[in-house]
């Protein structure tokens, strides 16, 4: 049962215990390590697929009989409705699954109802107490307080059992999802227990508060519950509700929610219109206003939602109980918010929202009875991303009474209006303008994606999470919370404190969000506030206070455009609008006089490079929170630029390299320029393209001049070259960029691989010659390239002849027909001449629509070889799968950070089907839906012959050209597994409000899975200071850090360890594993490999390292591990320190 | 590691190494600092009776499992005891055409990287193969006499051997392009010779060099008119002519669906035993 190429992916259930499973090559996954901490490595293995068929696609063989037999009524019937409710077939049994999946079985459903009925029993038994004064003392006496404050309450209060409990909600429409099953329960409460005037100064919600104490109090006694607790209900701290959980292994199949609720028609809707005022300053502040009372919308809304819980079931099930397809379409864009997180917290868009405006779909008659699921999905994404109900409110209500409320008055009250059947209560009271344009932002995106018609968009749609820290280019939480409380009094909030019974958190969110939205003005695209749910709590402990609920974390959106720019252009100084931006920016504001000779207020931020634009909107997030609202920025911690500092060069804190690569792209373009003028060569240059990764601004360090200090070499006077010398330490890294350089067309080629490539080396010297006399630059040439030195940059000029890699592939047939086959000299020209230039190309393209490619890219491969993984994964390949982040970001945005779109390219290496999907990177957009269909199919036909890592470009639509040679499925599994461990590590550290610790912990590699580890001596590693944990000292290398003309050409491409590793592999390639970070490693891994261990009778041709020994009487041969070993040193001779065997794994 | 210690000690004590048949083994060491050693498994090359062979019988020494810091003149050293020795040859593995490598020019195919080679050592006496197979060892390949380079040092002298000499590459290439010149000149001018001229059959090779243009042998051109023959009968066929024509058209049609429908099943399958549907 070894695993066959291919083969990847956890195994099924019954094959983990299959001893041969894990044999061959297979790296046992680790958590992450964490190197310093020493954290234990944890015991979760997984192994590979049992058979290569497994988890495969197979294409589909049916037989000619089934294909063409007669179709039945029933198909032809199902097929019509696919063909018009659905998408696709797929689509449609992909929702149905879905449906299945999160749909409660009828079996629990039946045991809830069970529980429902006992509840209901045990409710209506709980004993009566006499009339009490609400005071003090009767909520010491209950023992619990599900309220902040236990004021007294003006007027009496008793406890009768409700005269009412009905089952409200999601679960009575069948419109719920698994998992957390919440059944809402409203207990209507006695007229007895309340009072005339109770709508005044929060008395109903303490009485209502004192009814659930009580309730809480008697059922927390029963043994038929598991949990008795308190929670918010829909976040709002003026109601508590009570939850209720079965016993036993019950516990987590349902949460049931006690709501008390008025008795229908004890409040006078005209008293809780949202210009009412129902909380008096005298009582709320002790103090009256100078003039009116401001309304209290909010207060009204949460009352007013009490009264009306009954008749909105009814509406609902009115109009959902008899549509399936309504219904479906409910729970769908219910799972669509959950993994939005849009449905969270107080403000949320929750689904009992979202089922009302169905309902105003189907009233408006945009959705009709007997849509399917899926089209009502479509529907509601449509509207969501057409109306804007900040501005045009919608209404369920069908009268046009005179005396009911106008809509412009709810505009006033909130930021959103969606009224309900009554005209009176708004249903999104809560909901904030940015959630909302949040709600818009996403249902644009679901809308385009839809549009597409993509294979996969009802992955990318419905079963992709998008938390805040991945979907959101930067994150900042605000805390501690209390501070918000300040913040409320300097933007003096008191009305808003008012009507939201003191919840500075929430009365503050709407001023704060418009406050940045208007300062990051350009800059942003969106911003969106999470709200984390107030834990529940239990009945003996005090509520959580505001400021417990953690953090306030505001997610940006930004917009790579407005990033680039520093200033901030206010209006002319004479104009009366600039005291308005001076009030606005503070100090910041000055006047200047710009090019055109206007004299204008504007605000300059300091940032000199690219790393540091992107982070003007901290600069500015903090400066307006400080002015405006009194946070300082102890407060603020602005998560954006954590990450940077992995891709930032030796000794540079400023920049992350975008500013040293653009120089190096400079002078390259210089250089071709030169080439392009070149006189005196035969023939003349055609056209110069770059191959390297510099030249598509995806190398992780970039290359800076060099200045080599001659009396650290020895010199090579008559090759004009150095050489270094044995004493010194190795010198720096100087790689030469790679450029083609192709000549015009001519007749005077010849015909023959070996001639064409003596006359392509005669055209490299003449051209070294050239450049040295013409432009008097230092060049040295070989067989195949000429290295010219140029402004400190080395480059190596290939010249290539378009017709050679035809001249590889031409075979002579005895017959004398020339065909042209593919030989492997021929593909790795036509790569390096052909493909490489157009993708580098390209790939520069896109950097310059999407700044933050660069940065992505690099701490993309950062990470790949710091993992020691780097040698396994092309360095074309990691690029393409960063582009891939850009050009196909759906569901999400297209990053505009580094750090998001890092955290992408972790999720969609650890999640992405390799095994059955190719990675279509649509460079350009050149390839249509139809070609990717296509491409689609004919990858599932060739799947057995394709490399386990399929990327597709629109020049490369078949071979998967730049994973050809590697990653093995074993490699590529490895790095699926510590993808997804990192992840969650790196998206709490991010996501953590006091700060990321470490962030290098999921850059440091895993070291106890190899059998040996080679320590190397940091003298010998030319590249040392790049290391993960960089070192704090290293050694000299031999440049000058200012700029010296240098007549002699650098030490090129002289790298120690490669040269070892080339070595090893060469030698020992048969019987191990050797892994390296090519950014400063010390150290080697190495893994024996498996099957090479196993006794193998003798044979001449692999005897590599082998020796003969007598087992049982039979002559077998093994690896001589001993002396192989002690090769380890002696091949690395000065650059190996020691050689640590670990494992007994080997011992034969 | 005490067990693995006592095997080895009992294996250097034990007379005769164990070593398959046909071979005999000669243990092998860096120098002498090493504990464990490697072991070349020697014995006189033969080839089966008819088969050519470029190295000469009985005097020629087959040597597998030499390690990559051996080079040939390391070899040809620790051999020479055995008597004196006409030539060594490497090569990554036993080949079977087994002809000494033509020289080759360093510019254009640079050495690869060595690893464990196999070895054809030729005496100049027969009598020196024997003495080889009951060579006892160790050898050592780098002694102090002979140090050999590796790691850093051998880096470094390889990389200045890389810094090449301009004028060599020069004079190389002119060298070889005059000859191929030579060559191609030849051949053209026997084919104008030839031009026109029949054979005994009577038949004449048609050229390029012809008056006429005709079409290049090759297999992309036959390719093209068999494409552009099969688009003219694509043209001429007549579509819903036939009675069968459409019903077979909707079938097809069905068929394709079904087809699809299949595939989406068996999609929807593997997804569900992943637990793809899991939203959360």
């Amino acid at each position: 049962a070894g695993a066959g190429p291919g083969v990847m992916g956890p195994a099924p259930p019954g094959a983990a215990g299959d001893p041969e499973v894990s044999e061959p090559e297979v790296m046992e996954p680790t958590l992450e390590g964490t190197g310093e901490e020493g954290k234990k490595v944890s015991s979760k293995k997984r192994t590979l697929a049992g058979s290569p068929v497994e988890g495969l696609l197979q294409p589909v063989k049916l037989s000619r009989a089934e294909l063409y037999k007669e179709p039945t009524n029933e198909e032809l019937n199902r097929l019509r409705e696919t063909e018009s409710l659905f998408h696709s077939s797929l689509l449609r049994l992909q929702l149905e699954e879905l449906l299945k999946e999160v749909r409660l079985s009828e079996k629990k459903k039946k045991r809830i109802d069970a529980f429902l009925r006992e509840i209901n029993q045990r409710i209506l038994k709980v004993p009566s107490i006499p009339e009490i004064e609400a005071d003090r003392q009767t909520w010491l006496k209950l023992g619990s307080s599900p309220l902040q404050q236990c004021f007294t309450v003006k007027g009496r209060f008793r406890f009768l059992p409700p005269v009412q409990v009905m089952v409200v909600g999601s679960y009575l429409l069948g419109t719920c999802i698994r998992p957390d099953i919440n059944v809402d329960v409203a207990l209507t409460m006695p007229r007895e227990i309340l009072q005339d005037k109770d709508g005044l100064n929060q008395r109903y919600f303490r009485k209502r508060a004192l009814y659930l104490a009580h309730l809480a109090h008697h059922l927390a006694q029963d043994p038929l519950f598991g949990s008795v607790r308190f929670s918010y209900s829909g976040g709002c701290h003026l109601k508590p509700s009570l939850l209720l959980r079965p016993q036993g292994k019950d516990e987590h199949l349902v949460t049931v929610r006690l709501h008390p609720c008025p008795p229908p028609d004890f409040f006078r809707p005209c008293r809780l219109l949202p210009t009412k005022n129902n909380v008096r300053s005298a009582w709320y502040r002790g103090q009256s206003p100078p003039g009116d009372e401001p309304p209290t919308p909010h207060y009204n809304t949460w009352v007013l939602q009490d009264t009306a819980l009954e008749s909105h079931v009814q509406l609902l099930s009115a109009v959902l109980g008899l549509s399936p397809g309504l219904k479906d379409g409910v729970a769908l864009l219910k799972v669509w918010l959950r993994q939005r997180e849009l449905d969270k917290g107080l403000g949320g868009f929750s689904g009992f929202l979202i089922s009302m405006l169905v309902t105003f779909l189907v009233s408006t008659r945009k959705i009709h009875t007997t849509m399917s699921g899926y089209q009502v999905l479509r529907s509601v994404l449509q509207f969501l991303a057409t109306t804007d109900l900040t501005v045009n409110g919608i209404s369920l209500c069908l009268s046009s009474d005179p005396s009911l409320p106008a809509l412009a008055d709810f505009h006033q009250a909130f930021p959103v209006v969606f009224l309900d059947s009554s005209g009176y209560l708004n249903l999104c009271a809560d909901v904030t303008a940015s959630t909302y344009h949040q709600v818009q932002h996403e249902a644009r995106l679901s809308m385009a994606l839809l549009d597409s018609k993509a294979d996969d968009g009802f992955q990318l749609l419905l079963m992709t999470p998008k938390p805040m820290i991945r979907a959101f280019d930067h994150i900042l939480h605000l805390r501690p919370l209390s501070r918000l409380q300040a913040a409320c009094h300097r933007l003096k909030l008191w009305p808003e404190l008012q009507d939201h019974g003191g919840d500075y958190v929430t009365a503050a969110l709407g001023p704060l969000t418009t406050l940045l939205e208007q300062g990051l003005g350009s800059r942003l695209h969106l911003l969106a506030h999470s709200r984390p749910p107030v834990p529940e709590w239990d009945i003996s402990q005090d509520p959580p206070k505001h400021r417990d609920t953690g953090a306030l974390t505001l997610g940006l959106l930004l917009r790579p455009e407005g990033l680039t720019s520093v200033l901030e252009m206010g209006p002319e100084a004479d104009q009366p609008e600039a005291a308005d931006f001076r009030q606005f920016w503070g100090s910041r504001s000055e006047l200047r006089r710009f090019q055109d000779g206007t004299i204008r207020e504007a605000v300059v931020w300091e940032a000199a490079s690219m790393a540091q634009k992107r982070l003007i909107p901290q600069q500015v997030v903090t400066h307006l929170l400080a002015l405006h609202a009194d946070i300082p920025d102890t407060c603020v911690h602005y998560v954006g630029g954590f990450l940077d500092a992995l891709i930032q060069g030796l000794k540079e804190t400023s920049s992350t390299g975008e500013e040293a690569l653009a120089a190096a792209v400079r002078c390259y373009d210089d250089l071709s320029r030169l080439l392009w003028g070149l006189e005196g060569l035969p023939l003349t240059v055609s056209a110069v393209q770059g191959i390297h990764p510099v030249l598509r601004y995806t190398e992780v360090f970039p290359p800076t001049p060099v200045w080599p200090a001659y009396s650290f070499y020895q010199r090579l006077r008559e090759r004009a070259s150095l050489v270094p010398r044995p004493d010194k330490p190795c010198p720096a890294y100087v790689e030469p960029m790679t450029v083609v350089c192709h000549l015009e067309g001519s007749g005077q080629w010849p015909q023959d691989a070996e001639a064409v490539r003596r006359v392509r080396a005669a055209f490299q010297l003449r051209l070294a010659e050239i450049l040295m006399q013409q432009h008097g630059l230092q060049c040295r040439t070989t067989a195949t390239h000429t290295d010219v030195l140029k402004d400190g940059f080395v480059f190596r000029v290939r010249v290539a002849y378009q017709r050679e890699p035809q001249i590889l592939r031409e075979m002579r047939s005895p017959e004398g027909m020339i065909s042209l086959r593919d030989t492997p000299a021929s593909l790795r020209l036509e790569r390096d001449t052909k493909q490489l230039p157009l993708l580098t190309s390209a790939l520069h393209g896109l950097q310059q629509q999407h700044p933050a490619f660069s940065g992505v890219a690099r701490l993309a491969k950062r990470w790949v070889r710091a993992q020691l993984l780097g040698e396994g994964f092309s360095n074309e390949s990691l690029d393409l799968v960063a582009a891939a982040l850009f050009l196909q970001p759906e569901p999400f945005f297209p990053p505009s950070s580094p750090q998001v779109g890092f955290l992408r390219f972790l999720y969609l290496v650890s999640t992405f089907d390799w095994k059955n999907s190719p990675l279509i990177v649509n460079l350009n957009s050149e390839l249509t839906v139809e070609e990717q269909v296509e491409i689609h199919s004919s990858f599932l036909a060739a799947r057995a012959q394709l490399p386990v890592m399929v990327i597709i470009t629109p020049q490369d639509r078949k071979s998967s050209l730049w994973t050809q040679d590697g990653p093995s499925a074993q490699i590529l599994q490895q790095l699926m597994v510590l993808a997804a461990e990192a992840l969650p590590i790196l998206e709490k550290q991010l996501m953590d409000p006091w700060g990321p610790g470490d962030i290098r912990t999921v850059f440091r590699p895993p070291l106890d899975i190899y059998d040996v580890l080679i320590h190397l001596s940091p003298r010998h590693i030319p590249r040392h200071r790049q290391a993960v944990d960089s070192p704090a000292a290293s050694f000299c290398r031999g440049l000058f850090s200012e700029p010296r003309p240098s007549l002699l050409m650098p030490v090129l491409g002289y790298d120690p360890p490669q040269f070892y590793l080339a070595q090893l592999r060469e030698a020992f390639g048969d019987l191990a594993l050797f892994f390296y970070d090519q950014h400063g490693g010390q150290v080697i891994g190495v893994l024996w490999k498996p099957t090479s261990f196993q006794p193998q009778p003798f044979k001449a041709s692999s005897t590599k390292g082998r020796m003969v020994v007598s087992q049982g009487g039979e002559l077998v041969m093994v690896p001589n591990v001993e002396a192989i070993l002690e090769d380890f040193a002696i091949l690395g001779e000065g650059l190996v320190q020691n050689v640590e065997a670990r494992s007994e794994r080997w011992a034969v | 590691m005490v067990a693995r210690k006592r095997k080895r000690a009992a294996r250097e004590a034990g007379e005769s190494l164990p070593s398959p048949p046909g071979y005999s083994a000669i243990p092998i060491k860096f120098s002498e600092k090493q504990q464990a050693s490697h072991y070349l498994y020697v014995r006189e090359h033969r080839v089966r009776e008819g088969t050519k062979s470029a190295w000469p019988q009985q005097r020629t020494l087959f040597v597998l499992n030499v390690p990559p810091y051996c080079t040939e003149e390391c070899l040809s050293r620790l051999l020479s005891p055995c008597g004196s020795i006409q030539s060594v040859e490497l090569q990554e593995k036993p080949d079977l055409a087994e002809s000494p490598k033509e020289p080759t020019s360093k510019f254009f195919h640079p050495k690869p990287v060595p690893g464990f080679q196999v070895a054809h050592v030729v005496f100049r006496k027969p009598g020196a193969v024997s003495a080889a197979l009951a060579l006892r060892g160790p050898l050592l390949v780098s002694t102090e006499s002979h140090p050999v380079k590796t790691g850093v040092q051998k880096w470094i002298s390889e990389y200045a051997d890389s810094v090449l000499d301009p004028e060599a590459l020069r004079v190389e290439v002119d060298t070889f392009m005059e000859a191929y010149d030579k060559k191609i000149a030849e051949e053209e001018a026997k084919a104008k010779e030839e031009e026109g001229v029949p054979d005994e059959e009577g038949w004449v090779k048609v050229t390029r060099r012809g008056r006429r243009s005709v079409l290049p042998r090759t297999e992309a051109a036959s390719l093209r008119v068999l494409e552009r023959e099969k688009r003219k009968r694509a043209r001429k066929e007549l579509l819903n002519f036939y009675a069968w024509q459409p019903r077979e058209s909707k079938m097809e049609h069905l068929a394709q669906l079904r087809r699809k429908f299949e595939e989406d099943k068996q999609r929807i399958e593997l997804m569900r035993a992943q637990r793809k549907f899991r939203p959360y």
